[in-house]
């Protein structure tokens, strides 16, 4: 009688249904895709006739450039180059562990609020750290603004997954709502901030809030460089949870992960790596939000290949977009938050369309 | 072995459970059921420990509370009444999550368990279809797959580990939940142990070894199915007539609505 209701038995082709060695290709083309992305970064720039292979031999001690190419390279596009690599993988992989966190492939840090906290942390370092007592400002030094960066968009972070979530779902509507809620709040104290600041702080704060890798230099990435790698690298350890976390906190239970204690990391992950990011670029919208939806059209959503396939394609895109906003107006430059919205606002919207049951899941 | 002493929950201010004693042994097929609202499902969070309770649970002789997750993971594994999934994965994928834990499964390699669990549910050859895509059976069959894969040996290192099931067959055919109550008593007489709440009263009478019955958050009766599944106790439970019958075949009792003293007047009566 049982035997009478098995299904019809398919031939299984061997890694039918497995996205894992396509994930793994998809690796290797954006490894390469990353390397050139950064050597056009170097190699292209408003000023011609600079020898840039020259100028990176030199700059390892094999060979000799003139001071001129030796700044161009090593001084102004390198710490660019790398500014958008870090910042690009930190955006894609913070939306990404944010995505799995709040189960909603709508979570973005710049949608629902949490890069406006992070802004309202820097913007209130900038203009009240002079107010810190002069010993405790030495010592803060430059990593006052990412630090207050960070706690502010911890805090965000932190209000928003208390108010969006209940017995461990997301609803998307709540979610949205209270991300615009928070992000108008923090909007208002950062201008009441902004409204306080004199001529100086003003000229930090406008470039700041246009979101740009122009300003890039070595020391802002010795401070912000570490906190996004020690980010980046706590990120993998959230593999697995945030699958499990894909069938509903109680089932992840269920399953043996330890979930408050993950959502603790996750949190504290996304708020130092968009906190880090914030504060050396400003806001840039877009790439924590098509970078990882791209990625599961492409290879899936497992996280375990999610996450590092974000931070690559997360560092290309924005490499990329520097590009464009280097020549778009030539000689001047568009800031690149204006770029990364001009294309992934569109572009999001056309995955959201064409693929309309495929990303909304299965709730 | 699993032993329940005393377990009384509260929700929202309302007694769901009573002080409960419920037990449940390895290498049987322990059905709990009940009317809506009874505390069935509670009963199962409650072992699942995912519900804080009054009383004592003891797991294997352990105390319940002193379990990690990922301890109790490697004993047990939940299906819970409705799945859901937040992302597209593929069938395959969602049933590798089962593993993903890092629970210990007693053999080097698991990549063919994903397939040999789906063969089980009937589901083979869907690996590569993705779950939003299947039919409301299906899923459940493949989050099935997806809890047995977790537990696949019935006993690992000496233990026997647990199937929790909240309601295997509500949204099934008559096939597949012949299939899959199956599915659960060979789990069972592998050693392992299962518990199900269970609605269908006559597949509860065909494969279950034991029945706990609950009504108002207590426990009515508990025994064999031909000790707990009579007329009496199953007509002031659930609150309508039913008549059970034994045939001589199968020597199990079976349970028929009884439509002719409903209350409500016949269709067209003035």
């Amino acid at each position: 009688m049982v035997e009478l209701t098995q299904e019809r038995s398919h031939s299984v082709q061997i890694g039918a249904g497995d996205r894992r060695a396509k994930a793994a290709r998809l690796r290797v083309v954006l490894i390469v895709a990353l390397i050139l992305a950064m050597l056009l970064g170097l190699g292209w720039g408003a000023a011609g006739d600079t020898d840039v292979p020259r100028a990176l031999a030199a700059g390892l001690g094999l060979s000799e450039a003139s001071l001129r190419d030796m700044t161009i390279v090593w001084d102004i596009r390198m710490p660019r180059v790398l500014t958008a690599t870090l910042v690009g993988a930190a955006l894609a992989v913070s939306g990404a562990v944010m995505q799995g966190l709040f189960r909603n492939p709508l979570a973005d840090p710049g949608l629902v609020g949490v890069s406006a906290g992070a802004g309202f942390g820097a913007v209130a370092a900038i203009v009240l750290g002079g107010l810190l007592p002069a010993a405790l400002a030495a010592l803060a030094g430059p990593y006052l603004v990412p630090f207050a960066a960070f706690l502010g968009g911890w805090a965000s972070t932190l209000i928003l997954y208390r108010i969006a979530t209940r017995g461990g779902q997301t609803s998307v509507a709540t979610m949205l709502l209270a991300g615009i809620a928070l992000g108008a709040l923090t909007g208002a104290l950062t201008g009441f901030i902004v409204y306080k600041a004199d001529d100086n702080q003003l000229r930090d704060l406008t470039f700041w809030g246009m979101g740009s890798v122009a300003g890039a230099t070595w020391a802002k990435i010795m401070v912000a460089g570490p906190i996004i790698l020690a980010a980046l690298l706590c990120a993998p350890f959230l593999a697995r949870s945030l699958d499990a976390l894909a069938l509903g906190e109680p089932v992840a239970r269920h399953m043996g992960i330890d979930t408050q204690r993950m959502k603790r990391i996750a949190i504290v992950a996304v708020a130092a790596s968009v906190g880090a990011s914030v504060a050396i670029t400003g806001g840039i919208g877009f790439v924590g939000i098509v970078v990882p939806h791209l990625l599961r059209l492409l290879q899936g959503p497992e996280h375990r290949n999610l996450l590092p396939n974000a931070a690559l394609l997360g560092a290309v895109v924005l490499l990329l977009a520097d590009m464009v906003s280097r020549i778009a107006v030539a000689p001047a430059e568009l800031p690149i938050g204006i770029v990364t919205a001009c294309l992934g606002g569109p572009f999001f919207l056309w995955i959201l369309l064409k693929n309309r049951a495929l990303l909304e899941g299965d709730r | 072995m699993i032993h329940c002493h005393d377990i009384s929950v509260r929700l929202g201010g309302r007694k769901v459970l009573d002080r409960v004693s419920f037990s449940a042994r390895a290498g049987a097929l322990t059905a709990i059921v009940g009317p809506n609202g009874s505390g069935k499902t509670t009963l199962l969070r409650t072992l699942t420990g995912e519900q804080h309770y009054a009383g004592e649970i003891l797991f294997d002789g352990s105390h319940l509370k002193r379990f990690s997750p990922l301890d109790l993971a490697e004993r047990r594994a939940v299906l819970p009444q409705s799945g859901s999934l937040a992302f597209p994965f593929t069938v395959l994928e969602l049933v590798r999550l089962g593993l993903s834990a890092g629970v210990a499964t007693g053999r080097a390699d698991t990549t063919a368990l994903p397939s040999q669990a789906l063969a089980r549910v009937g589901l083979a050859g869907y690996e590569g279809r993705l779950v939003q895509e299947l039919s409301g059976g299906e899923r459940q069959r493949a989050q099935l797959a997806r809890v047995l894969v977790q537990i696949w040996e019935p006993i690992l290192d000496g233990h026997p580990r647990w199937l929790f099931l909240d309601e295997p067959v509500s949204a099934l055919d008559i096939g597949h939940q012949l299939q899959i109550m199956q599915l659960a008593r060979d789990y069972a007489e592998a050693g392992g142990g299962v518990i199900a709440v269970m609605h269908d009263l006559n597949l509860t009478s065909m494969f279950a070894d034991h029945v706990t019955l609950l009504g108002e958050g207590r426990v009515r009766a508990s025994g064999t199915p031909e000790e707990v599944l009579t007329d009496h106790a199953l007509s002031s439970c659930y609150g309508c007539p039913l008549r059970t019958n034994t045939p001589p075949a199968s020597g199990r009792p079976w349970i028929l609505p009884q439509a002719s003293t409903l209350t409500s007047p016949p269709v067209g009566a003035s």
